[in-house]
């Protein structure tokens, strides 16, 4: 990948010691990772492993146990999902991440409305938007009666239009057909390189997230079990074997 | 685009009303056409509310205040027939950004709930007030003399200003919020909106619309009582929403013609209107889920698909 060489930068995101108990449980577990400009971040684990529940944690709709998150060097420990996204880290949903019973222009126009001023200037941002996720030709059409990778595509849309810092995608790829999947992936790319927005990839296809990731975190049992490139994950034992699965001697 | 403007029907329909308010002379007439008035008034204001996805049943309690407030302005102050109208929708607006922005945080049936509770409470509160005349009312409240022969243009006028501007509010960018906040709050949040703030806003314009229409009630019975403002208020505006239909701004309307001329022929016949709102829900909700702006849309389809057929 091309991004290899910016670690002097300051990270997006840098989460210390993020915990989170519900009851008796501890879904995320003293979790220390960081996002870096332009890149691609692979965020895997089994079910269970805590990675929606950071993703909420990081996002703003969980506050957390105690740890703390930053934010472009500043504090956003137990900030609103709002103040975050202001701050440019913009999320999707798994299920249903849009607007049914609006059309495809109306649901991208949403993530142009806090940022930018004027019906014009909006529209603008909104078709440009849907011209890079391939969505121009449905523009009129109401987001709900679409096909499901189309209504993945407009989800994406609606974060993207926000021009986000950090664009985090709860399973993106999620029923997708391996066309719609490889067309996704090289836009994620596009999205690095042309825009310089990062994003976070939460995903179960592995083939993908080594594909595309410029690097990875594992999770499991609620705590970071590695961090490295795919090249790294993928010989590391301790994924193998929590994750992987053991190698079967042949 | 479904959010331009439909200025040249919207021209065409206030101008038609007004137009029509002018040629009633028959006082009885002139009382269904003020009646008319304030339910579509009213039933849109329900609806705008409808649109962040909440039954509002406050509704009813911000008429009551607009009603009173005007009382209060014209019988108690004795200020200016303008400030009297006006008044009544500030203070029904201003009561509603406090009780939304404490409320709005529930939702469906929890929203309904204390929308309800809080109608009956302000109707009590009226009731053990003897400043406002307990439980009989308020009465004189009179518009000036020289409107007695255009008041039902005036309340016409006003419905249709009001009616409108809730629609140029529900088609510009700041309405497609109010939308997106019905179909999935989360994901509208993600994107920085404050969707608190836009749901308080929401709130607090069909409030002022609904206290404008409490204003134009208490003119134009001259008389006042808690009685008139009660939760059933509410329930007959969402008869008229659901009959008319609540997909456009045009359902309430229609839905408040069609009940309200009706009502008024079931009293002419000596019967009890409520027998019909009931018949009319039922029926409505059986036949044409839709509404009646909904069954005539179904109906534009089916001719042009048909002539379409034909043609080929």
């Amino acid at each position: 990948m091309q991004t290899e060489s910016q670690n002097s930068t300051e990270p997006l995101l840098k989460t210390s010691g993020l915990t989170r108990r519900f009851g008796g449980l501890i879904a995320v577990n003293d979790v220390d990772f960081e996002i870096r400009p332009r890149e691609i971040l692979g965020l895997i684990g089994p079910n269970g492993a805590g990675k929606s529940t950071t993703f909420n944690l990081i996002s703003g709709f969980y506050k957390p146990s105690s740890g703390s998150l930053k934010i472009l060097g500043s504090d956003c420990t137990g900030r609103s999902s709002m103040v975050i996204s202001r701050m440019g880290l913009v999320r999707t949903f798994q299920h249903g991440s849009l607007m049914p019973s609006m059309t495809v222009h109306e649901n991208i126009l949403l993530g142009t409305l806090h940022g930018i001023r004027g019906h014009a200037a909006r529209r603008k941002r909104a078709e440009e938007t849907a011209e890079m996720l391939g969505l121009t030709s449905y523009l009129a059409e109401s987001a709900g009666t679409l096909p499901h990778g189309i209504q993945r595509l407009v989800s994406i849309g609606i974060a993207f239009a926000a021009r986000p810092r950090l664009l985090c995608l709860d399973e993106p790829l999620t029923g997708l057909n391996q066309t719609e999947v490889t067309d996704t992936l090289s836009m994620l790319e596009r999205i690095r390189d042309d825009f310089g927005c990062s994003v976070l990839l939460v995903e179960h296809n592995m083939k993908a997230v080594m594909q595309v990731c410029d690097r990875i975190v594992v999770l499991h049992h609620g705590e970071v079990l590695a961090t490295g490139t795919p090249t790294e994950i993928r010989s590391d034992q301790n994924v193998i074997n929590a994750y992987l699965g053991h190698r079967h001697g042949n | 685009m479904a959010d331009t403007l439909r200025l040249p029907y919207c021209a065409a329909g206030i101008a038609a009303a007004i137009g029509a308010s002018l040629l009633v002379s028959d006082p009885y007439v002139a009382s269904v056409v003020n009646l008319v008035s304030i339910a579509a008034l009213i039933a849109v204001s329900l609806r705008f509310v409808m649109l962040i996805g909440e039954l509002n049943f406050a509704t009813a309690a911000f008429v009551g205040i607009g009603a009173y407030t005007t009382g209060s302005v014209l019988t108690i102050w004795d200020w200016p027939f303008g400030i009297a109208m006006i008044s009544g929708g500030i203070a029904a607006a201003a009561v509603s950004v406090v009780f939304g922005y404490v409320t709005l945080r529930t939702k469906g049936p929890y929203f309904l709930l204390i929308g309800f509770a809080f109608t009956e409470a302000v109707r009590i509160i009226y009731s053990k007030s003897m400043g406002l005349g307990g439980n009989s009312g308020m009465v004189g409240i009179f518009p000036p003399i020289a409107f007695d022969p255009w008041m039902p243009t005036f309340v016409m006028s006003i419905a249709a200003l009001l009616i409108f501007v809730l629609y140029v509010i529900e088609k510009s960018d700041f309405g497609k919020i109010f939308t997106a906040i019905r179909d999935n709050e989360d994901v509208a949040r993600t994107v920085g909106l404050n969707i608190l703030f836009v749901k308080v806003a929401c709130f607090a314009i069909a409030s002022f619309a609904a206290g404008v229409a409490g204003s134009l009630h208490a003119v134009v019975n001259n008389v006042i009582s808690p009685g008139d403002f009660s939760f059933l208020l509410a329930a007959f505006a969402l008869a008229y929403v659901k009959v008319g239909g609540e997909d456009n701004i045009v359902g309430p309307i229609v839905g408040a013609i069609l009940l309200v001329v009706l009502g008024s022929y079931a009293l002419g016949l000596g019967g009890h209107e409520h027998i019909f709102y009931g018949a009319a829900i039922v029926l409505a909700v059986l036949l044409m889920p839709e509404g009646v702006t909904g069954l005539l849309h179904k109906g534009r389809d089916f001719v042009m698909a048909r002539g379409k057929r034909n043609a080929d």
